[in-house]
């Protein structure tokens, strides 16, 4: 992230006081503190507090999160909440905070991630305030010269700089000390925040690891070289959220892990005619069965997720009630975890990635005669596999009646993920935005009340087989009555989809939609 | 949550501006985001901030939402401490409230976009009995009330009280305190006997305090540790215990909150 400018590098060896005495040359300042500080900054796993714009460290006692540039709409540097915490935590959920300002700032920014240690800093810093002709400090200046330690307790030095914090409703006086250090002084300005320094020498990558999949495609590409890049991509986010999904850092890890997994699936499914057939029953059925293992862990991950909004859905006096069916979600999570772990533990596991990966990277070189699609351009073969879906999909959604049972629902939608995947992964980079965006918005439209659907009809499937345990426990009748209000509630949004889904299945299937996609891909 | 403490006397004089200014600064210092309205077209905080006392556009435009309040604030030299500056506009404020519909509520609505900035707005009042008051009765969750230990002083509390009845928490406490004067000690003993709201903390009459205007400064910067800085803390620390075993007054966030912009 750029540092909004407000960063200055000092010559290396130049000590603090002389710095102060050549910026004293040129504006009016007043001294400040002069101290060590120690921060150590946190990071999701995916570096959701930068992306923010603002950035999250605990020193002396103290977590804050503080402006780290413009995007936070705050002053660069400033503290916009902090929280009491004695120690540096190893690792933080935003609902483990005391409540309070610290706690709701974060809550929208990381969501259900950890924050996890990114970097750990030790600086010199002196501080000095720009002031007007009132004596009022217009801008505030820290001196600072910082250190990296690593995990290691290497000490790396970083160049010192000056650092520059705007008070708010003084923008032009921030604006001419940076013409004073650009122009008078001719101190060069930084190319990275101080963190995003400290991250780089500390061998870190800026913004975190991403499960975003942008493969670039050309129209005219073949087939597996195509496949095999975006494929290829999916492995590295598998292996970059499995050790994540093993030490249960956080639910996400774990649920990145299942999609990318999901999607790979998608992918040998539509574009099997570029692989040969044997070798990729072998690698679907691995992928598979990774899927399978860690699908009971993910289920209930998202119970407990989730379990606040099942809690509110039932009225106020039996919210409490249900505090056993948390008990008994919460003990299952756990077992379910356990015997995940010991399955993507195992050198099966290990074996079902790697050799995927491997497989993928000499695909090009395999013969090709049973591997029709391989060699055509993968646009083509792309936009037969959308317009192809797209076409059973309209099918399957018409035959749908009020009738209908709830299996019909879960094959569209099993169908639907399908294309989603087909229009995310190939369709965006290769066809039109102006068609694809809109598709992929009517079709998650159309998703997410077939999966309300299919989620409600499994929710209750599940609280009923949960009933004879929950009732074993202390308070567990009062559970039964509130589970009974709670699977209520649930086939009553069951019902309510169900009533959503002709206009939502007509906007995605409507004759205007139906001939673009044929001009599109076909 | 925000909240929102408006020092107020229907008197000049007493430390009301005193109090604005070094709660503020406690609060922000405190790590709360913190915003000091200057509503008194004196500008006395707005001074004591070296800030110049001037919103944009002027204070009938503020009060009748035509400018966002975001637009005047100005950062201190304390961080996570703004204030919201006076300007000479202010004088002609009740006649602004007049004009407006439901003018009580009109502070709080000014306030409203607010909240979600700072964990406590404090409100500087000017010295009177108007429409300004009862607009900050409306939007405030608790008055903080400088009271001078002299033979009156048990009257104006009981009047205070009488007015905002079912309105913000009252919380009264003696500024300028001389300890050595019979009359202030007798006097505080017996309004403390008499009513519970009021704080235990007393601000002495000092040097350090009278010094804030000759500084530009608060007492913790001028003497730090000295009986001033020392009873605005303990001050501070008592008004925050009150306030949280009170919670926020009902219905003042959602009135001000809903309305259409005049």
């Amino acid at each position: 992230m750029a540092p909004d400018a407000h960063d200055y590098l000092l010559p290396g060896r130049v000590t603090l006081e002389d710095a102060g005495e050549l910026l004293g040359g040129r504006l009016e300042l007043r001294e400040g503190e002069t101290r060590s500080a120690e921060r150590r900054f946190y990071d999701t796993f995916d570096g959701l507090v930068r992306a923010a714009g603002v950035e999250a460290s605990w020193e002396a006692g103290r977590l804050s999160l503080t402006g780290a540039g413009s995007a936070s709409g705050a002053g660069s540097g400033e503290v916009l909440a902090a929280a009491e915490l004695a120690e540096p935590p190893g690792r933080l959920l935003a609902h483990e905070l005391p409540p309070g300002p610290l706690r709701d700032r974060l809550k929208p920014v990381i969501d259900v991630r950890a924050l996890l240690p990114l970097v750990h800093l030790e600086s010199e810093v002196r501080e000095l305030g720009v002031v007007n002709a009132e004596d009022k400090l217009v801008v505030r200046l820290a001196l600072e010269r910082p250190a990296v330690i690593t995990r290691s307790g290497r000490r790396i030095a970083l160049r010192p700089r000056v650092r520059l914090f705007g008070v708010r409703g003084y923008d032009e006086e921030l604006a001419e000390v940076r013409d004073a250090l650009d122009d008078d002084l001719g101190l060069p300005r930084a190319e990275h925040t101080v963190l995003d320094e400290a991250v780089l020498r500390a061998g870190g990558v800026l913004g975190g690891v991403s499960s975003k999949i942008d493969v670039d495609l050309s129209a005219g590409e073949r087939s597996d070289v195509a496949a095999a890049a975006v494929l290829g991509r999916l492995v590295e986010v598998i292996e970059a959220n499995l050790p994540g999904t093993i030490a249960d850092v956080d639910a996400e890890f774990l649920h990145d892990f299942r999609v990318a997994v999901r999607r790979s699936r998608a992918l040998q499914r539509e574009l099997k005619r570029v692989f040969p057939p044997a070798q990729l029953a072998f690698h679907r059925g691995e992928l598979r069965w990774l899927q399978q293992v860690s699908g009971p862990a993910r289920d209930l991950d998202v119970y407990v997720l989730d379990f606040d909004e099942f809690r509110a859905s039932v009225p106020e006096q039996f919210q409490a009630d249900l505090d056993p069916l948390l008990a008994v979600l919460r003990g299952r999570r756990l077992t379910a975890r356990r015997e995940m772990v010991r399955e993507l533990r195992s050198d099966r596991a290990r074996d079902a990635i790697t050799s995927w990966g491997t497989f993928l990277a000499r695909l090009e070189s395999l013969p090709e005669e049973d591997r029709p699609d391989a060699a055509r351009p993968i646009a083509e073969v792309a936009g037969e596999r959308i317009s192809k879906v797209y076409r059973g999909m309209v099918r399957m959604g018409r035959a749908i009646d009020a009738s209908t049972p709830p299996e019909a629902y879960h094959e569209l939608r099993k169908k639907g993920k399908e294309l989603r995947y087909l229009l995310e992964l190939l369709g965006a980079p290769l066809f039109p935005g102006e068609v694809v965006k809109p598709m992929v918005r009517s079709l998650k439209s159309l998703q997410d009340v077939l999966g309300r659907h299919q989620d409600r009809e499994v929710q209750v499937a599940t609280l009923c087989s949960l009933a004879e345990e929950v009732s074993a426990l202390p308070g567990g009748a009062a559970a039964l009555m509130a589970m009974g209000l709670l699977v209520d509630r649930l086939l009553i949004d069951e019902r309510a989809a169900r009533g959503e889904f002709a206009a939502t299945f007509h906007e995605f299937a409507g004759r205007e939609q139906r001939k673009l996609v044929k001009e599109t891909f076909s | 949550m925000t909240r929102v403490l408006a020092t107020y006397n229907i008197k000049g004089g007493v430390g009301k501006t005193s109090a604005a200014v070094n709660l503020s600064y406690l609060a922000a210092r405190g790590g709360a985001r913190t915003l000091l309205w200057d509503l008194d077209p004196q500008g006395a905080s707005t001074y004591l901030f070296r800030i110049r006392p001037k919103v944009r556009g002027g204070g009938r435009r503020l009060i009748r939402l035509k400018t966002r309040p975001e637009d005047s604030i100005k950062g201190t030299d304390y961080l996570g401490l703004d204030l919201l500056p006076a300007d000479f506009s202010y004088r002609h404020m009740d006649l602004a409230l007049g004009g407006s519909k439901r003018p009580t509520n009109r502070l709080a609505r000014v306030l409203a976009p607010l909240y979600k900035h700072y964990e406590y707005i404090f409100l500087d009042c000017p010295p009177s009995i108007s429409l300004v008051s009862e607009s900050v009765f409306e939007a405030a969750d608790a008055l903080l009330v400088p009271i001078i230990p002299a033979t009156l002083s048990s009257r104006t509390f009981e009047q205070l009280e009488e007015l905002v009845a079912g309105g913000p928490q009252v919380l009264a406490f003696f500024s300028m305190v001389e300890v050595r004067k019979s009359l202030h000690r007798e006097v505080m003993a017996q309004l403390r006997a008499r009513h519970v709201t009021m704080l235990g903390a007393a601000i002495p009459s000092a040097d350090e305090v009278e010094r804030m205007g000759v500084d530009r400064s608060v007492v913790a910067e001028i003497a730090p540790g000295g009986r001033a800085a020392l009873s605005y803390e303990a001050l501070w620390w008592d008004v925050k215990r009150r306030l949280d075993a009170a919670g926020v007054r009902d219905g003042v966030r959602s009135s001000a909150a809903g309305g259409s912009s005049a």
